[in-house]
This record gives structure tokens, sequence and C-alpha cells, in this order.
């Protein structure tokens, strides 16, 4: 096993940017290697992760900033190690999509490996100090990405980003506080350690319900944001439709899994030991997620917010199979972060090249693209039925999972679910799809070639990934399955675990 | 009396003789500008080395009991060299010809005011300082004697002015009830014993004070004298001379009236929530973006002031184990706090004036209009990538975004208020934090997202030395803070008995 495989990870890409960021036109190489590298470490640690154990794995822990009691200290478990898996893959697949980019390439790769940078941090981070740094990393290089590289409506679609989940992360930050100052260790220290802080809100000596309820709130509130959650969505059609495609595929595959991630890693823990009614509270949010997402969907007239409102309706599964806190659904829900985060690279994919090739992405003004495009055709079209939950791919796998698990406690809801929302789902899916690619080719579109081979290589492995884990999904849900029975128990702290 | 009795001075010493060298050479020798400007950056590197060879902890005193040195002054001793020192590397792009060596004297005539300042414990010693500083700056902010520079500099005159005089009489009240001039003994007296009068002098010391700090409501002269004062004496402006304002204020208020701290206690309370909530609303209004500067300079005053609060809600009060630090009393550690954010926020504050005189430098030979006119920092990241890049990061150090140093004062400040029981001010200034990143964000996205307003320019290298080594400090002090929490501990432990 290679020494400190997690922060060279996080490092790698990091010089990667600043090599980038100088090396030109040479930058994609860069980028490329940059991101192949942390891959590589990756599968390299998905073959040591030993699928069983329930503690964190590949711990490092070095003192930062001893006088406020900030460490660095980053490992990874059954939660976080999958999206850590999703990162790396989607990064790589990202750049080879963008190798055409021809504006300001040097930036624009290198605000890529910052992004990467961010999220694995995120995933790694077991300090709230070193978490909320890197939960903050993350929104810059996609403020510039959508800034410079967006579409007409840029400046404003960056800056309500920027504000409005950087407003969620400072609610979730007091929240993190109100922790950091209730909690003293039996050493009379103050911690920002995650595990300890969050074995320590099951104590209701120290953290009595009422205010507990409070913290809570907050940092639900900062990650619903960031999923994002019915009503806190509107920011994400926005940043969608300006981002550029790298953008997007990067914001709906890696930064709303930072939502998700908190859910499980902070939420879930905190969950028996609040007020039941958040129960309540979030299966509503969740429910109405998906049914609002899918119906708004239906509505959209561009297909790439199609596919943003699709993001909502996907993530709210998460959501779902999250609060109803069965082995089976919680896995599920773990599984949909992964399977949503594969898939929907190749919608926005499909929307980006779209827009490229014909310079439109308004579904009325598509029609028989398939004629002239039929590899990427076949690729959309597998990505599609991918989101839509066709069985044999990973979507399936996942929705099917959080809604068997969640009829067990919440059968009203998940009633609701399925009755409202797996019709208009297939509907709009298939709706866009026959629209834009079959049926006889428009004239004006008799001269679009096929998408670039680059674009078409990351959807196939995307399409691949995606069979891959919907036929075998043991190769990933076995980890997430231990997981999901850890995050159902008392949270294991690093000092009982005897990791430092 | 031995000469090396005095070596903790010879920091103030080196630069009142360097200050009128400037001025005799200057006078003597022709187009001597660039040799004064290199001539007062070697002065202040050897004051800030004096003064960093002498962090002393026990205080020293000097001149009868007027003067101490001790670590809080040298606390901002070194904050007031660092200021100085990087207006004047800034400051060798620009001002090099006729007069120049006139604008070297006053700047470190400036200095050595503050730094007496900083040492005073007596309020006529103080107030001394105080005019000495205030008057080379005066003088400053018209040196380039343009018509605006004229109408900023008149606007402070007439405000310094009138603040002198509010804060002398309240001196002069203070001397007539206690019959010394010496800190201490108007603490004890007041302790003692006081009366009414005792609460006039607190007002007139407070309104005083307040119109050096910029708090709201004293705060209308900043915005108009910021913006129309030269960029890099601006700087010195809002990073030096506002930070006189509070160490003053800190001996004085903190030291000789602590006998009124409920009554101080609540008005700072007041004056701070109203200072950073109506600076930053205003702030996100401005067009010029010195004007912002000014505007977010206001709102960190009111987050400063949350320092006098801490102190007037914790005074005395038992020492907790705070944060890993040990044992600290909250009140120790919300001065240490307030001090932590003064050493961010000169830096800051420094480097983005710094960073508006390289585009006004740019621009104003070519246009017509405002050269602090936002319009100009379009496309500022194509035009001038390096003054750019560092203004993105003084911009997101000052909201607050770690790890910088703007983020670890707030960390240390706002965690004193919750541990005094002062919630409430520690989550309307996290709010205020959360509202300033619109302003700071518009300049950031004008510098990055807008098309560039004209072509590539050359960026001075006065300039660039002086961004570069604010945007290492800024950064070093956020990414190693403990040294840096643990000196302001210390530091703040002066004002405490």
């Amino acid at each position: 096993m290679i020494a400190n495989a997690l922060s060279w990870m996080i490092a790698i890409p990091l010089l990667g940017a600043l090599v980038c960021f100088f090396a030109g036109g040479k930058a994609k190489f860069v980028a490329l290697v940059a991101s192949i590298i942390p891959l590589a470490l990756s599968v390299q640690m998905y073959t040591e992760f030993d699928k069983t154990s329930k503690i964190m794995q590949f711990v490092e822990s070095y003192n930062w900033v001893p006088s406020i009691g900030v460490k660095y200290t980053v490992g990874v478990d059954g939660i976080g190690f999958p999206l850590v898996l999703l990162s790396t893959i989607v990064s790589v697949l990202v750049i080879i999509y963008s190798w055409g980019e021809t504006k300001k390439p040097n930036q624009y790769f290198a605000l890529l490996l910052l992004n990467e940078v961010g999220v694995l941090g995120v995933f790694t981070a077991l300090d709230f100090f070193l978490f909320y740094i890197f939960w903050e990393v993350v929104l810059i290089p996609m403020f510039f990405l959508i800034g410079s590289w967006g579409g007409p409506r840029k400046d404003y679609a960056a800056i309500k980003f920027f504000i409005y989940t950087h407003v969620a992360s400072l609610v979730m930050l007091l929240a993190i506080f109100a922790l950091y100052f209730t909690y003293q260790t039996p050493e009379g220290t103050r911690t920002f350690d995650m595990l300890t802080l969050l074995a320590a809100t099951a104590d209701k000596t120290i953290f009595p319900t009422s205010m507990l309820n409070i913290i809570f709130a907050g940092l639900l509130l900062g990650f619903l944001v960031k999923m994002p959650a019915f009503p806190f969505h509107t920011w994400l059609p926005d940043a969608h439709v300006e981002a550029p495609t790298a953008g997007s595929v990067v914001l709906a595959a890696l930064l709303l899994k930072m939502g998700g991630y908190g859910l499980f890693r902070v939420i879930m823990p905190m969950l028996p030991s609040v007020d039941k009614a958040f129960v309540t509270i979030i299966a509503i949010v969740a429910v109405i997620s998906i049914v609002y997402g899918a119906f708004m969907a239906l509505a959209q007239k561009d297909i790439k917010k199609l596919v943003a409102y699709s993001s909502v309706s996907h993530m709210g599964f998460v959501t779902l199979g999250a609060v109803a806190f069965t082995w089976m659904s919680v896995t599920g829900a773990m599984f949909q972060q992964f399977s949503h985060g594969i898939i929907t690279c190749v919608l926005f994919m499909s929307a980006g090249t779209i827009q490229h090739v014909v310079g439109t992405r308004v579904i009325a003004d598509l029609g028989g693209l398939a004629d002239r495009m039929p590899k990427f055709a076949v690729l959309m079209m597998a990505g599609f039925m991918a989101s839509l939950g066709l069985p044999g791919m990973s979507g399936f796998v996942a929705e099917f999972m959080v809604l068997t698990g969640s009829y067990a406690t919440l059968p009203s809801y998940t009633m609701f679910v399925v009755f409202l929302s797996v019709a208009s789902t297939a509907a709009y899916h298939l709706w866009a799809m026959q629209k834009a690619m079959f049926g006889p080719i428009l004239k004006k579109y008799i001269n679009v070639h096929d998408a670039h081979s680059y674009e078409l290589f990351s959807m196939a492995m995307i399409i691949v990934l995606s069979l891959l884990f919907g036929i075998q999904p043991g190769l990933i849900t076995d980890i997430m399955g231990t997981a999901a029975t850890q995050v159902m128990g008392p949270v294991v702290t690093l000092s009982q675990m005897g990791v430092i | 009396m031995e000469f090396s009795h005095y070596a903790p001075l010879w920091g103030e010493a080196l630069l009142t003789v360097l200050a009128v060298l400037v001025v005799l050479l200057g006078s003597l020798m022709k187009n001597s500008g660039k040799l004064m400007g290199y001539l007062s950056a070697a002065g202040l590197v050897a004051a800030l080395g004096l003064v960093a060879s002498n962090l002393t902890l026990k205080p020293a005193l000097f001149f009868f009991d007027t003067i101490s040195v001790d670590a809080l002054s040298q606390f901002f001793k070194v904050v007031f060299l660092i200021v100085s020192l990087l207006v004047v590397i800034a400051s060798l792009s620009k001002y090099t010809g006729k007069g120049a060596d006139e604008y070297y004297a006053l700047l470190l005539f400036a200095t050595v005011g503050m730094m007496v300042v900083s040492s005073s414990i007596d309020i006529v010693t103080l107030f001394v300082g105080f005019e000495l500083a205030s008057l080379s700056t005066y003088a400053l902010a018209a040196f380039d004697k343009s018509k605006k520079n004229l109408e900023a500099a008149m606007k402070y005159f007439i405000f310094g002015s009138v603040a002198s005089a509010f804060m002398l009489f309240g001196f002069s009240l203070l001397y007539g009830m206690v019959g010394s001039t010496r800190l201490a003994d108007i603490a004890a007296a007041s302790l003692a014993n006081f009366g009414p009068a005792t609460l006039v002098a607190l007002l007139f010391v407070i309104v005083g004070f307040g119109f050096k700090m910029a708090l709201v409501p004293f705060h209308m002269w900043a915005p108009d004298t910021y913006e129309g004062s030269p960029a890099l004496v601006s700087a010195l402006l809002a990073a030096g001379s506002k930070k006189m304002g509070f160490v003053a204020a800190f001996r004085v208020i903190i030291i000789a009236l602590i006998a009124l701290r409920m009554e101080w206690y609540m008005a700072f309370a007041i004056l701070s929530a109203l200072t950073m909530t109506l600076g930053n609303l205003a702030a996100c209004w401005q067009n010029n973006v010195r004007r912002i500067l000014a505007y977010s300079s206001i709102a960190q005053a009111g987050y400063i002031a949350i320092g006098f609060v801490v102190v007037g809600a914790a005074f005395g009060a038992e020492p907790v184990n705070v944060l890993n630090l040990g044992l600290v009393p909250a009140d120790q550690l919300g001065i240490a706090g307030a001090l932590l954010l003064i050493l961010g926020h000169a830096l800051m504050k420094t480097g983005a004036f710094i960073g508006t005189a390289q585009v006004s430098s740019m621009v104003s030979s070519a246009s017509e209009t405002d050269p602090d006119d936002i319009s100009n920092y379009a496309g500022l990241a194509k035009r001038a990538p390096i003054t750019a890049f560092c203004m993105l990061i003084f911009m997101f150090a000052l909201a607050g975004i770690p790890p910088t140093a703007g983020y670890i004062g707030k960390f240390v400040l706002f965690s004193s208020a919750i541990y005094s029981g002062l919630a409430w001010l520690a989550i309307i200034a996290i709010l205020n934090s959360a509202l300033s990143l619109v302003y700071y964000l518009r300049i950031i996205s004008y510098m990055y997202l807008k098309e560039p307003a004209g072509p590539k320019i050359a960026e001075q290298k006065g300039y660039m030395v002086a961004l570069v080594l604010t945007l290492v400090a800024v950064v070093w002090i956020g990414v190693f803070p403990d040294a840096f929490i643990n000196w302001a501990i210390q530091a703040a432990a002066v004002l405490l008995p």
C-alpha cells in the first residue's frame, strides 16, 4: 500500500492545477496525467479496501493549528470511498471530454483539477474545519468555470450560484461552531474532529434535544441546498444552463454529491437524537423533490434544463433513502449517489454535444439527429435509458433499493413517489429523446457530423460503468452495505479505533 | 542615564532622525526622491528589526512613566511599521520626482506618531503622538494636489480636528477631576468614585475616537477621504492611522475608564452592530472601488469593536478553557481577537489599496472618467494578472474565507463573543460576513469575468513587490496562525489587570 495515498490524491491534482496554469496549450496533457494518477491511486485503494470493516481506513492525522484544535485528518470508510472513486473517474472522463476546449485551455483544465481537489477533500476530510475549507474551495473554481466559459447569462448564474451556496455553507458553519463550542473532550480541550463531535451528539447531557435540533437544522440546510432539494433548488437550473458542459458535469456528478455525503456522514448519526418531526420534514422534502423535479423536467424546452431538473428528482431518492433509515434504503441511497454521479455525466455530455454540433438545445428545434449522428445517438439513448431506470443499468438497482427499503418505514411517501414520478420520469426522458434524435431529419441539420471521438469515448466509458454496476452492483454495494450498517449504529471515533 | 537604557525606543528615535534627515537632504540635493524612498524603506526595515528584537513581555516605562514599551505597544508598532514599509515600497513606483522627499518625510513622521500613541500611557503624550500622526496624514492626503485630493484632505482635516477637539475636551475633564494625566491614576480615581462628569468625559472620548476608528455614525469622512486621497495614502489611513485610533481607544477606554464599563459596553455593542451592518450595506451600492474598500473598512472596524463589547461583558471573568489555549479569560481572548483582526485587516487593506493604486496609475492617463470606477477593473485578470490575483486573495481574505489572515482574526474574535455570552453579536457578525461577500464578489467578477476594458499593461515593480509581500503575509498568517494567536493573547494581557 502506498503511504499517505489520500494526501497524494489531493496534492497531485493541486500541483497539476498549478502546472496547468503555466502550461499554455499543453495543459490538457498535464491535466490528464494529474487526474489519472489519483484514479490509479483510488483503484489501487479499492483493491486494498477492507469491505467488511466499519472503521475508517487510510487515516492520516497531523496537528495543524493546535491552539484552536484543528487537525489535518483524512480517511475514508464505506461512505466516503465510493465517492472518492466516483470523483477520480469522473474527473478523468470530463477532462477527456473537454479535449477540444480552445478558450483559455490552461485555466480551464486548472479549474477542473482544482474542483477535483475540493471534492476529494470534502469526501475524505475528518476534521470539520478542513471539511469546511474544502467545501468552500469547491465554490471558487466552479464560480470561474460558470463565469468565464458560461452562456449568455453567465455573470448572473455564477454570482447566484456562489452567494446562494455560500450563505448555506455559512449557516452550516454556524452549526459546526455550535458543536465545537458545546463539546469539550474529557481532557478539557476543544476539537473539530468530526467523528468525536458526532459521537458526542448522542449524549443528551452535552447536547440537549432542543439545542441539537437547531444545530441539526443548520447542518441540514447546508446539505439540502447543495443537493439540491426543493425548495432550495433554484440556483441549480441557472447554474447548469449557463455552465460549460464540463462544469455542468462536475456540478451534477460531484458537487451535488457533497450534499448527499453530508447527509450520510453528518445528518444520519444525529437523526436518532433529534426531534422526530425532522424525519417527516425531510421525507416530505425528498418526495416533493422527486415528484416536482420530474414534472418540471417534463415542462422544459431546453434539454439541459431538463437534465438539470432530472438531477433534482434523482437526488431526491438519496434524501428519501437516507431518511427512511432501513439498511436497504440507506444502501440504495448511497448507491444512487454513485449511480447518478456517473449517469448524469452522459446526459450533460449529450446536451453539450448537441449544443455545439447543432447550435441549439431547444428540444422543439431539434429532430432526427440520429440520422447524422448514429454513434452519438446510441450512447445518448443508453444514457437516457440508464437515467430513467432501465433494469440492467445502475440507476434501476439504486432506485429499486431505495423504494423497497423505504416502503418498510415510510410506506405512504413511497407510494406517492411510485405513482407520481415513475411514469413522468419515463415520459420526459423518452419524449426528449424521441423529439431530438429520432424521426425524419430536419433539412437544416443535413450537414451535421457525429460527435468527436474523445466525446464518444467518455460517454461510452460511462455507459460501460453503468452497465457494469447495474449487472454486478455488489462490486460497490458491498462497501456501501457495511457503511449503511455503520451509519445506523453509533459513531466510532478515531480514538476508539486506535487509529490516532 | 545610559544610552542603552532607551534601547526599546531606538526604533522611534531612528525614524525621527531619519525623517529630519530626509527633509534636509531633500532640500539640498536635486531629484533625490528615489534615494529618499530607498532610505525610508531601509529605515523602516531597521526599525522593524529593532522592534521585533524586543517583543518584550515585561512592560518597561520611560520618560517619567509616560511611555510604556510592552507586548501591546510592540504588536501595534509591528503593524504600523509593516504598513508603512509596504506603502513606501509601493510608493517607489510613484513618488520619485520633485517633492517626493517631503512625502517620505511626512510618512515617517506619521509612523513615529502612531508608534508613540501605541506606547502612550499618559493622555497628553497620547494626544501629542495622535496629532503628530494626524497632521502628517492631513498633508499626505492632499499630496497629489489635485482638486479631488484637496477636497478629501479638507474633509479629513476638518473632521479630524473636530474629533481631536472632542477628545481633548474629554481629556481635560478627566484631568480636572483626577489631577493627573496618567492613565493608571485616572483608572484608580474613577474606580474609587465617578460622577456625571466622568460620564461626559467618556462620551467625548468615545466620540473623538469613534471618528478616528470610523465607527458609524462618525464615519462620514472616511469614504470621501479614502476615495479622494492618493491611493497609497488611503492605504496608510485605512491600515495605519485607523488602527492608531484603536490602540488609543484600547488604552484610554479599557485601562483608564474601566470603572464605567457597563456604560461603554452598551455604547460599543450598539456602535459595533450598527457599524458592521451599515458599512456592509452601504458598500453594496458603491461603484467606486476605493469607496467599496472604505465602507468595507468601516464594516471591519465594526467587527474589531466587538473586542470592546467582549471586555465590557466579561471583564474580570474567571479564566476558562478557551479553544485549546488553556485557561484564558474571555475578555483577554476578545482583545486578542481584535488584535488579530487588526493585524489581518491592516495587511489586507494595504494590499487592496495598493492594488487600486496600480489600477488607477494605468488608467488615469488614458481616461477622463473616475480612475477608481469599477468598470476600470473589467478584465483586470487579463490586463494585469498578478495584481488581479493578489486582489482576488485580498477580497476573499476580507470576506473571511479560510485559510487567510481575515479568517483567523474573525474566528478568535467571534469565539470570544460566544464565550462571553454574546452569541447574538457573533451571529450578527457572521451574517454580516456573508453579506460582505456580495460586494467583494462584485469586484472579483469584474476582474475575472468581464471582457478587458483596455490593453494589457505593464505592472509596476514597486506595486508588485508590495502586493506579493502582502499576499504572502496574508496567507502565511492564515495557514500558520498558532504563533500569531499566542502573541496576540500575550499582547492583550497588557490591557487587563
